[in-house]
């Protein structure tokens, strides 16, 4: 499946992500060497919610292609690591953000989030200001995370135009 | 001194190439042989495809296409200039990528795509606002039209839906994207 506009897309199945990008990189017509970004989308009503996206580059060709793959909260993606190094960071950050793991990735740790933190925070049901808050307690001596208090409720400002200053809460 | 008499009218013969301009990309001084090599290697591996794959066709036709050059032109030069598709070290690069992607073909053996598989190509003529730069790539060598050729008009009765679906949804992204 596949889109042609500004730029292609190409819609992929999991299973043959692996072999797809393979051959994006091998083939002599095809010569796409360079992964310039892999993140993810989360699509909260469908039932596989997230999108991993795969912007790849050619250099040979001058152009750009992106591949895109559906994946649950349980499937495990194959790393590309293999075909592109400079994929690991962003595999990395694909599974802190939104929790979409890799099989037999060679280092999945998290990359963006606090080392005790609990949740993946691009998700669309972790709230903009997450659970808990971190302070350095004098006492203790030491940094706690404590459950979440703000004192101004979350402000959702909704303007028809941008000179009419009417907010609700 | 002597020597340098002597060397001075064979090295007339060949220009030899300083650099290739890219960092990490020596020059191969015998990039003829070897390019005719790889070419023969990937003729010989490419015979474990199914004969009738799309895969195997183009790769057949281009790589008989440089092969041929190969063999008809003397010196890299030429071989660069008619072939069209950058320098000889980079052609070295894409046989021998081609190569690995062949073996790694014969083990996915992504073949047996049936007769009527349509990829849907979803079209968006959403028109791009005036101040967005629009990088189209350039146009592709003149053999890959050919070898497209070769593949969609295929001696066989069936046409296009035959090759593999990459292929095809790469192609048909290629020629649209430009």
């Amino acid at each position: 499946m596949e889109r042609s506009e500004h730029g292609n897309r190409s819609d992929t199945n999991t299973d043959y992500l692996f072999q797809l990008l393979c051959f994006l990189k091998l083939h002599t017509y095809t010569r796409v060497q360079v992964s310039i970004d892999i993140c993810g989308v989360d699509y909260p009503s469908r039932k596989r919610r997230f999108e991993v996206v795969y912007n790849l580059l050619s250099t040979r060709y001058n152009s750009r292609i992106r591949v895109q793959t559906s994946a649950d909260e349980v499937t495990r993606i194959s790393p590309v690591v293999s075909i592109f190094p400079s994929a690991g960071r962003w595999e990395r950050e694909v599974w802190d953000m939104f929790g979409v793991s890799s099989i037999n990735h060679p280092d999945l740790r998290r990359i963006s989030t606090d080392y005790g933190f609990e949740g993946h925070p691009l998700r669309k049901d972790l709230p903009l200001s997450g659970y808990v808050e971190v302070r350095y307690d004098d006492p203790e001596k030491r940094v706690v995370s404590e459950p979440i208090e703000m004192t101004q409720e979350f402000r959702y400002f909704d303007f028809a135009s941008p000179w009419e200053q009417r907010s609700d809460g | 001194m002597f020597l340098r008499r002597v060397a001075r009218p064979l090295m007339m013969m060949a220009k030899v190439k300083e650099t290739t301009g890219i960092v990490g990309l020596d020059v191969v001084p015998n990039a003829r042989e070897v390019l005719i090599n790889l070419y023969n290697k990937t003729l010989e591996e490419i015979k474990a495809v199914p004969e009738d794959e799309g895969y195997r066709k183009a790769v057949e036709s281009f790589t008989r296409h440089r092969l041929k050059v190969c063999h008809e032109e003397k010196d890299w030069e030429s071989i660069e200039k008619r072939l069209g598709c950058g320098q000889v070290e980079e052609l070295i690069e894409e046989a021998k990528d081609e190569l690995k992607l062949i073996g790694h073909m014969i083990v996915w053996k992504p073949w047996g795509i049936p007769d009527d598989y349509e990829c849907e190509v979803i079209e968006n003529d959403a028109p791009v606002p005036k101040h967005i730069p629009l990088h189209r790539p350039g146009p592709l060598p003149e053999e890959f039209y050919k070898t497209l050729d070769a593949v969609s008009t295929s001696t066989l009765e069936d046409a296009v839906s035959r090759s593999k679906k990459d292929e095809s949804a790469i192609a048909s992204g290629k020629q649209q994207s430009k």
